[in-house]
């Protein structure tokens, strides 16, 4: 058992009465400081109880839950729910009161003083990307479903819990604002630094959120908890195979971003300004077939065949064919991947900001990195049993 | 409260008012709205009632009153001049009758909003669509019979007529209260729940106050209908404008009956109105 | 209503006993009063149904129409009963009549705000396949409309039922019949023997009524209403 972890089940168990199998049954968790944690599963798996036992919105029947350490189990549940941020699928606005009410509950609860309370709601509605001035004397009638959510979050994040607890928040919102919401709650979620437990029934979305995933089969039983990339790299069994998918492994190269730790290779270069045999010599020593035509300043410009430098002639911005996939530094191997597919070329050129060429990125590496990351992930496991 | 809400179609509840306005739809205000046609919203906004009402009720009185004034009294037969006497007949009904209304509604508040909390609370919760279902067939209930029973167990009087009266129109409010709290979004609980705050809280500051437009709606049926039951507390020596229009069958006065009937309409339509004001102005913003 | 707690048990028994004896010994009076009751009853729920009905169908999609005819038949409900009796005498004289013109406003409101809410819950997009289909008004309005708003429909005129059967109680007080007539007669002999008997027949007949009435209705319900909108 570490010591710093911020949130620790042990041997949690809920079981209702009248029913012979406990709905979780002997859940043993930690989630350390500042860590998303996304509990992901099949719909009733449990997930969502589970993550009601850690406010005790539902009594566990068994086992002990703590909080930095603290045993909470026994503690007033109000006084527990104060001091960790809950948001719901539906939100549960309070429509009779405004915007700045529903965000002030439980800091009047915890009798902050009003001009306290006022300056945190403004704080918290810019947090959230709402303006005050507009937003504060609403009524959550007057609000889309993104803004709905935003408030929700806000709400949660009303005394400064240092958990907050999320059930599926982004669930009832069209994809395109969830996505944008999913963006704006990673970002804020650098600053605030956060321990969060995230349900969601969405694969996409645990891997998105996820500093962790853990994939909760019948029960509550844990069936692998890892970082995302590690789970679509090594799924450990059958059941986990099938909730992560199809397509899981190239899930994983959204993970890793085109930088200087990707081998580029260096490729045979020539600008506008050179001649067709100067080209062909520098393809020849680099054993390649194809050369890559920069214009003035840097910018990739066409694929020049080996045949047509032979061939003579002046090289021009018409020769070859033209550069299309090209990705910049700080794009995922994911992207490049999507740009050699639609151009249907085997090679991604890789360009800095100003549009420079910085180097290429090649099939051949994909296929290495994929294969990397399932056998050190394969021997991650190894040696997590070889301890066991 | 005509449209059936999950709530009301749990409790087994068709629900009934006076009330010819329409029902207000409590969207989920997490969820896009679904889809309404536009005659539906327009028909929704339509409020006939608060503005016209007075007018309308301004001209019957006015109407009432020029009938009053054409009887002539001071020359007419006594059989009409008697029981139309303002001053000793018909303002003192009025008052007697607004009284035992007064009371009525006031003791009906009393008891049957707490008895409706009790009754939506986890212990007692599983009696509710029972008594919501016995709730609806006491419509049946004949208010005639109700009092003169109590008049043979408690003798004739004003408390007689106020405790029939109770029993009477405590149904509209208790169901009300009942309804209006179920109605309550599962998810707003929850979510004040969630942020800590306790059972009570959330009944006072959560349940009651989004449950206040169903309740209220309740609590102006109970008015109206202790209006007219106060109609009949001449039955059993309880006053009331209902006198007159006794007067006006036994003496087969027509004008007696016309006016006697007219003044409780008018009375009736008036408290309708405020009712409705009250209802309008005490809901809570923002729902 | 406690006094009744303050007497002996054996006087409850002996009440209970001797408004047995009552009943059985005069039960074609009763039945007929009761079978008054409900012939004013159901007139007034049958003539008020058709009525309401058909106008809820015209006005639902007319919002100025629409709000007039609630609130107007609003404004029915909110006149005490005896007044609108009353009100009626000078026009069609004593009797049952008075009474039921009264009942008939009364039980509007119910079935007509049904109808219309019952209409405005049938979902757009099944009224539009409809249309999509070549479905003409009329057979929309039969075919889709109405019996998906029938459940609704169906309980506003439970409703208008249970409301009727309790005010026409009061019919007696204007010189109808019905089980009216048995609250008079106990009050005009109250304190004499079987007075209260007869109060109490009138009343619990009365719900007695209402009860039956609305549980044939529910069955009746039943029946109408399509299998796939049942629960």
């Amino acid at each position: 058992m570490s010591q710093d972890a911020k949130i620790r089940l042990d041997h949690v168990q809920k079981k209702y009465l009248g029913s012979k199998a406990p709905a979780v049954d002997s859940l043993t968790l930690e989630v350390p400081e500042g860590e998303i944690l996304v509990l992901v599963g099949p719909s009733g798996c449990g997930k969502s109880t589970t993550l009601r036992l850690i406010n005790r919105m539902i009594e566990p029947t068994g086992g002990r839950i703590f909080l930095d350490e603290e045993d909470v189990t026994t503690v007033d549940p109000d006084h527990l729910r104060r001091r960790i941020g809950y948001v719901i699928q539906q939100i549960g606005l309070f429509p009779h009161q405004t915007i700045a009410q529903n965000i002030a509950t439980v800091p009047k609860m915890l009798k902050w003083d009003k001009a306290r309370i006022a300056e945190r709601v403004d704080e918290l509605l810019s947090v959230v990307g709402l303006d005050p001035e507009v937003y504060r004397g609403r009524y959550p009638s007057e609000l889309s479903g993104g803004q709905a959510q935003r408030v929700g979050v806000a709400r949660a994040l009303g005394a400064d819990p240092e958990i907050m607890l999320m059930d599926e928040p982004f669930g009832a919102i069209d994809p395109i604002t969830r996505d944008r919401l999913q963006n704006e709650f990673l970002r804020v979620q650098e600053t605030l630094r956060k321990t969060i437990v995230f349900v969601t029934h969405d694969i996409d979305e645990a891997i998105k959120m996820g500093d962790r995933i853990a994939i909760l089969g019948e029960q509550s039983h844990i069936r692998q908890i890892d970082t995302p990339e590690r789970i679509l790299a090594f799924p450990v069994d059958d059941f986990v195979r099938d909730f992560i998918g199809s397509g899981s492994t190239l899930k994983g190269l959204h993970f890793e971003i085109v930088d200087d730790n990707v081998e580029l290779d260096p490729y045979p270069t020539m600008t506008v300004d050179s001649t067709a045999a100067e080209g062909l010599a520098l393809a020849r020593a680099a054993h390649a077939d194809w050369v890559l035509l920069l214009d003035a300043s840097h910018r990739p410009l066409r694929w020049v065949p080996v045949d047509e430098l032979e061939a003579g002639g002046p090289v021009t911005a018409e020769s070859g064919t033209e550069v299309l996939a090209k990705v910049s530094l700080g794009a995922t191997l994911f992207q490049a991947l999507e740009q050699m597919l639609v151009s249907s070329a085997a090679v991604a050129c890789v360009v800095r900001e100003d549009g420079s060429y910085h180097g290429v990125v090649r099939l051949t590496y994909l296929n290495r990195v994929i294969r990397q990351a399932r056998r050190e992930a394969r021997e991650h496991y190894e040696r997590l049993e070889a301890m066991a | 409260m005509s449209q059936l809400t999950p709530a009301q179609a749990r409790l087994g509840d068709h629900g009934t008012t006076t009330d010819g306005r329409e029902p207000e739809g409590s969207l989920p205000p997490d969820l896009e709205a679904p889809h309404e046609p536009g005659w539906l919203t327009r028909a929704r906004r339509k409020h006939l009632g608060l503005k016209t009402a007075p007018l309308g009720i301004l001209g019957l009185a006015g109407l009432v009153f020029w009938y009053y004034q054409s009887l002539n009294l001071a020359e007419s037969k006594v059989q009409i001049a008697s029981p139309l006497a303002w001053g000793t007949k018909l303002w003192p009904q009025t008052v007697e009758h607004l009284t035992i209304a007064f009371w009525s509604t006031v003791l009906v508040v009393v008891v049957a909003i707490p008895l409706g909390i009790a009754l939506t609370r986890p212990p007692l919760r599983r009696f509710g669509p029972t008594i919501v279902a016995v709730a609806n067939s006491g419509q049946a209930l004949p208010a005639y019979g109700l009092l003169i029973l109590f008049l043979s167990m408690l003798g004739q009087g004003l408390r007689t007529v106020v405790v029939a009266l109770v029993l009477y129109a405590l149904l509209p409010v208790l169901r009300n209260t009942m309804v209006g709290l179920d109605a309550v979004e599962r998810s707003v609980i929850e979510a004040g729940r969630g942020m800590g705050m306790t059972r009570w809280q959330v009944l006072t500051r959560i349940e009651l106050p989004l449950a206040v437009p169903v309740i209220l709606a309740g609590v102006r049926v109970a008015m109206i209908l202790n209006i007219g039951m106060a109609t009949l507390a001449y039955l059993i020596g309880g006053g009331g404008l209902g006198v007159t229009i006794a007067v006006g069958l036994k003496l087969q006065q027509d004008a007696v009956l016309v006016i006697g009937a007219s003044i409780v309409a008018i009375v009736a339509l008036t408290f309708d109105w405020l009712g409705a004001l009250a209802e309008t102005y005490l809901r809570p913003k923002g729902v | 209503m406690w006094s009744v707690l303050d007497s002996t048990r054996d006087d409850h028994v002996d009440g209970i006993i001797s408004w047995f004896d009552y009943i059985a010994s005069r039960p074609d009076d009763i039945l007929e009063a009761t079978w008054a009751h409900a012939k004013i009853t159901l007139t007034v729920i049958v003539v008020a149904t058709v009525f309401s009905v058909l106008l809820g169908v015209f006005v639902q999609r007319r919002p100025a129409l629409r709000a007039f005819a609630l609130s107007v038949s609003g404004i029915f409900l909110t006149i005490p009963s005896l007044a609108l009796f009353a009100l009626f005498i000078p026009i069609v004289g004593t009797g049952n009549e008075p009474a039921m013109y009264a009942l008939f406003l009364y039980a509007i409101l119910p079935i007509l705000r049904n109808t219309v809410t019952g209409l405005d819950s049938v979902p757009p997009a099944v009224v539009e396949s409809a249309k999509g289909m070549g479905m003409g008004t009329l057979r929309q309005l039969a075919r889709i409309r109405l019996p998906l708003a029938w459940p609704i429909i169906m309980a506003g005129i439970r409703i208008s039922t249970l409301i009727t059967v309790g005010i026409a109680a009061i019919a007696v007080l204007v010189g109808g019949d019905g089980l009216g007539t048995y609250i008079q007669s106990g009050l005009t002999r109250l304190g004499l023997p079987n007075s209260l008997e007869s109060v109490w027949t009138g009343t619990a007949f009365t719900v007695l009524l209402g009860l039956v009435l609305d549980a044939a209705l529910a069955g009746f319900q039943r029946v109408t209403t399509s299998k796939g909108l049942r629960m």
